[in-house]
């Protein structure tokens, strides 16, 4: 994928386009970005962010895909802040899907706002400075005498014009190359709750999602993997199959995980249900191959040996060694965390179409570019011949970032000459993975006479993603993603011992932050219970210098009344945790009900730099600790090498009644945008842990909880 | 293969299909109707409960032989313009993030009012734990459900 730099501001064109301006970003050679005045070609281009018409019909472009995170209204928000338009009074529709013109479109990581941020506002400040101009121009007046508000160009005087009234004029400039920024003081839009444009269709049926997509002549697919990754077809009956009404094709595919092929067995038919029974009658018997022998009992204990390792050393300050040479107040502790699968509510599935040197997908994608690359380096297709439809996506959570489903579609299309819409049964999904990696973390600490930490060890058993084959057989600094590193203790080492695994791994919400704060900040609180410390006051000693963590430690001491004490029958726990720039703390607070330990309250104190849409920050907060309040109470299990939960029966994600009242404060600030999609996800499992330990005084330090942990 | 007859949406239908299809399958492949989604296939998660003479079923696992004669309604026969209290809450609370299990949501919602205009704080649990949704958007369905008793009321 082409890297973007730098971008800047040129000229395009400053031909006539009868009354149409659209501004836009073009490239140019070296892969940069320049904001271009794109009106010469009537607005047709592919790159366009703005759109104003004579009619004053303002359209703003989302360039990146929508699952639920809410870029499809935060995106045009930046972008209405700088062109002063009212955000409810224009009409968003999505970009195309094309990386040359609009730099990356991969939603992963939670970087959209804080990537796109300053192109955004600079494009619209562009658009606003060529409108004004157009205006000072009508009336023969100076700019600074204009001012742009929504939607109008006003003169001091009074006098007032619309957009869609100078856009003619304007759409013969050309787009400045610096324009003036408005001072954050007087956003009106960004840091302020604004109603997602997406959200009427997601009440009445009419959005569509990859699984929605019909096109003519299209074939349904069903598929059927190795319950055993790596695991071999042996045989099938595929006359059964054919004979089942509507099914027309049984078929051979293959997909690459990693660089690993896994092999399926795909039915396809006219419609999806005799697709399903034609997979049903292959009554396909599988050949493990040699790897049904691993179980999550037998990974766990292979663990438990390399955690004897010293493994790499991925994060140094002082000389924590030395001192636990030298002995002291040890404490150690070690825990575990089980594979998650991702189960977006959509299950897996594209629609592609393979014809003679073209190609065209439709679905749900969270990297549109990286299924243009794929199917044009795979098949060797003209990047220009490869046509991506994205939709909405019913959630991706990491899954949908991967390629391996369009590879089967792809080649199913080629095999039957017609387009596949391929959707996996919701068993498969579960099963195949990739999966978010399981991990053992074993931690020891020193503390000092008066309690504080003198030397602190963290060492991670686990697979790493960018590394699952090949001899490299060392630890790199993506699995320590969560280890708090910015607590002020002297002598402080992480340490990683790599496992390779045939099983699978891949990016889940929030990675590797999604396993080790859990070990992490249980750890430290821990330590603060060694210590005689109160957790919440143990946790601001070591963040006094830190500025961000320092002022949210004592925001969530007043807001939380902290220091009151706890309400009786209640325990508290806390746990803090930055991702993707973001830095929550979080308390959980849980009581005795029914015979079980809930958490009833999960009060979330965040600095998210600058906002953009308040509201569906807190939605992220409020889906994060409740997706990661799901993987405390669930985790997969392998058994004879295969997944036991095949579906949500065995896999519950939460549900409504378990869900607990979620209160999100978003600490004012200037700073840049950092990303709010996932920090929350991290934070919940060891605040819920440390709580109960505040109620009950048992330690749980493995996940997921079992009945027993929460019994009350 | 039998000629099914249903009435979805008000709209009499007639469907040559296995009639062991499930409805799901049958609304969306054969009536083109989309909104009903496809979640697990085993009935666990509701993506794709619509009325069934009024009732909420998840319509993964029921065989469409079962509602011949029947009168369906699915999330596009709700309201055509949002203006089902339930629609016009789920907006104001800012209920979807991905949308997906919402149609499953909102048609719970809307069978449970339909039986119990004022339900319980329990009752919504029950009623709405029925239907999963993967990006956690249960704090504001509780909303919704609270705020569209209250515009059914005025």
């Amino acid at each position: 994928m082409k890297k973007i730099n730098r971008r800047e501001f040129i000229q395009l064109s400053a031909l006539a386009s009868g009354g149409l301006l659209v501004i836009g970003v073009a490239p140019s050679e070296g892969g940069e970005q320049k904001i271009v005045n794109l009106s010469a070609n009537g607005g047709q281009s592919l790159n366009q962010f703005i759109s104003i018409g004579a009619d004053n019909h303002v359209i703003l472009y989302n360039h990146r895909p929508e699952m639920g995170q809410g870029t499809f209204e935060s995106m045009p928000m930046i972008l209405a802040e700088e062109l002063e338009v009212d955000i409810n009074n224009v009409e968003i529709r999505p970009s195309e899907a094309n990386e040359s013109l609009y730099g990356s479109q991969m939603v992963v990581g939670s970087r959209s706002v804080q990537s796109e941020f300053m192109i955004l506002r600079k494009m619209g400040a562009a658009a606003r400075t060529m409108l004004v101009a157009a205006a000072a121009q009508k009336w023969s007046v100076p700019e600074t005498e204009c001012a742009a508000k929504a939607g109008m160009v006003v003169h001091e005087s009074g006098m007032q014009v619309t957009y869609g009234e100078l856009v003619e004029v304007a759409s013969k400039m050309k787009a400045p190359e610096n324009p003036k920024l408005k001072d954050p003081k007087s956003f009106t839009i960004i840091g302020r709750s604004t109603r997602r444009q997406d959200i009427p269709v997601k009440t009445n049926g009419k959005a569509i999602f990859g699984i929605d997509v019909k096109v003519p002549g299209m074939k349904y697919a069903c598929i059927e993997h190795c319950p055993v990754w790596l695991g071999k077809i042996g045989s099938y009956d595929k006359n059964a199959a054919l004979k089942v009404s509507g099914v027309t094709h049984v078929e051979v595919t293959q997909r690459t995980v990693w660089g690993r092929k896994v092999d399926a067995v795909a039915v396809l038919g006219d419609n999806y249900w005799s697709a399903m029974q034609g997979k049903k009658a292959l009554n396909i018997q599988w050949d493990a191959n040699g790897l049904d022998g691993i179980s999550s009992a037998t990974i766990m204990s292979q663990f438990r040996e390399e955690a004897k390792k010293p493994g790499e050393i991925l994060h140094s300050v002082g000389d924590a060694e030395s001192v636990f040479q030298k002995g002291g107040t040890l404490v150690e502790a070690s825990y575990e965390l089980p594979y998650q699968a991702h189960v977006p509510m959509e299950p897996m599935n594209v629609v592609v179409n393979m014809t003679e040197n073209a190609a065209e997908f439709w679905g749900s994608t969270q990297h549109p570019n990286g299924v243009r690359t794929f199917l044009s380096t795979k098949y060797g297709i003209p990047r220009e011949n490869v046509r991506i439809n994205y939709t909405f996506m019913g959630g991706g959570f990491g899954r949908r970032s991967m390629t391996d489903v369009v590879e089967e579609a792809a080649d199913l299309s080629l095999k039957v000459n017609a387009p596949v819409k391929l959707i996996w049964p919701r068993e498969e999904d579960q099963t195949q993975g990739p999966f978010r990696n399981c991990s053992l973390n074993v931690c020891r600490a020193v503390l000092n006479g008066d309690g504080s930490i003198e030397a602190l060890e963290h060492k991670i058993v686990t697979q790493e993603i960018n590394n699952q084959t090949g001899d490299n057989n060392k630890a790199g600094r993506q699995i320590m993603g969560g280890v708090t590193t910015e607590y002020q203790i002297p002598n402080m080492t992480v340490r990683g011992v790599l496992q390779k695994l045939h099983i699978p791994i891949s990016y889940w919400r929030a990675v590797y932050h999604s396993t080790n704060p859990f070990a992490h900040e249980s750890f430290i609180d821990e330590l603060s219970v060694k210590a005689g410390k109160d957790p919440l006051e143990f946790r601001m000693s070591m963040m006094q210098n830190h500025e961000r963590y320092n002022r949210l430690l004592n925001e969530t001491m007043r807001i939380t009344n902290w220091k009151s004490g706890k309400k009786p029958g209640t325990g508290r726990g806390v746990a803090l945790v930055e991702r993707s720039g973001a830095h929550f703390v979080m308390v959980v607070e849980v009581q005795k009900k029914e015979g079980m330990i809930r958490p009833v309250k999960v009060t979330t104190v965040i600095d998210v730099g600058t906002c953009v849409n308040p509201d569906t920050v807190k939605a992220q907060v409020e889906g994060s600790v409740i997706m990661g309040l799901g993987a405390v109470y669930a985790g997969l299990t392998v058994n004879n090498g295969r997944i036991t939960e095949q579906n949500f029966d065995r896999y519950p994600i939460l549900k409504f009644n378990q869900c607990p009242e979620i209160e999100t404060h978003i600490l004012e600030s200037t700073g840049a945008p950092d990303g709010a999609g996932e920090a929350g996800l991290p934070t919940i499992a060891p605040a819920f842990a440390n709580a109960i330990f505040d109620l009950t005084g048992r330690r749980i330090r493995r996940l997921p909880m079992t009945q027993e942990d929460l019994k009350a | 293969m039998a000629s099914i007859q249903v009435r979805i949406n008000g709209e009499m239908r007639a469907m040559e299909v296995d009639p062991q299809m499930p409805l799901l399958w049958a609304i969306r492949d054969f009536a083109g109707l989309t909104g009903t989604k496809f979640g697990c296939g085993i009935g666990q998660c509701g993506a794709c409960t619509v009325h069934l003479d009024g009732v909420a079923v998840k319509s993964c696992t029921l065989p469409v032989s079962v509602v011949q004669g029947k009168s369906i309604t699915t999330i596009e026969g709700l309201s055509a313009d949002h203006s089902h209290p339930l629609q016009q809450a789920w907006i104001e609370e800012q209920v979807p993030q991905c949308g997906y299990c919402q149609s499953g949501q909102i048609m719970t919602a809307a069978a449970l009012l339909k039986k119990n205009p004022h339900p319980s704080d329990k009752e919504v649990s029950n009623a709405m734990s029925g239907v999963y949704c993967r990006c956690g958007t249960y704090p504001r369905i509780r909303k919704a459900i609270t705020k569209a008793i209250t515009l059914s009321k005025s």
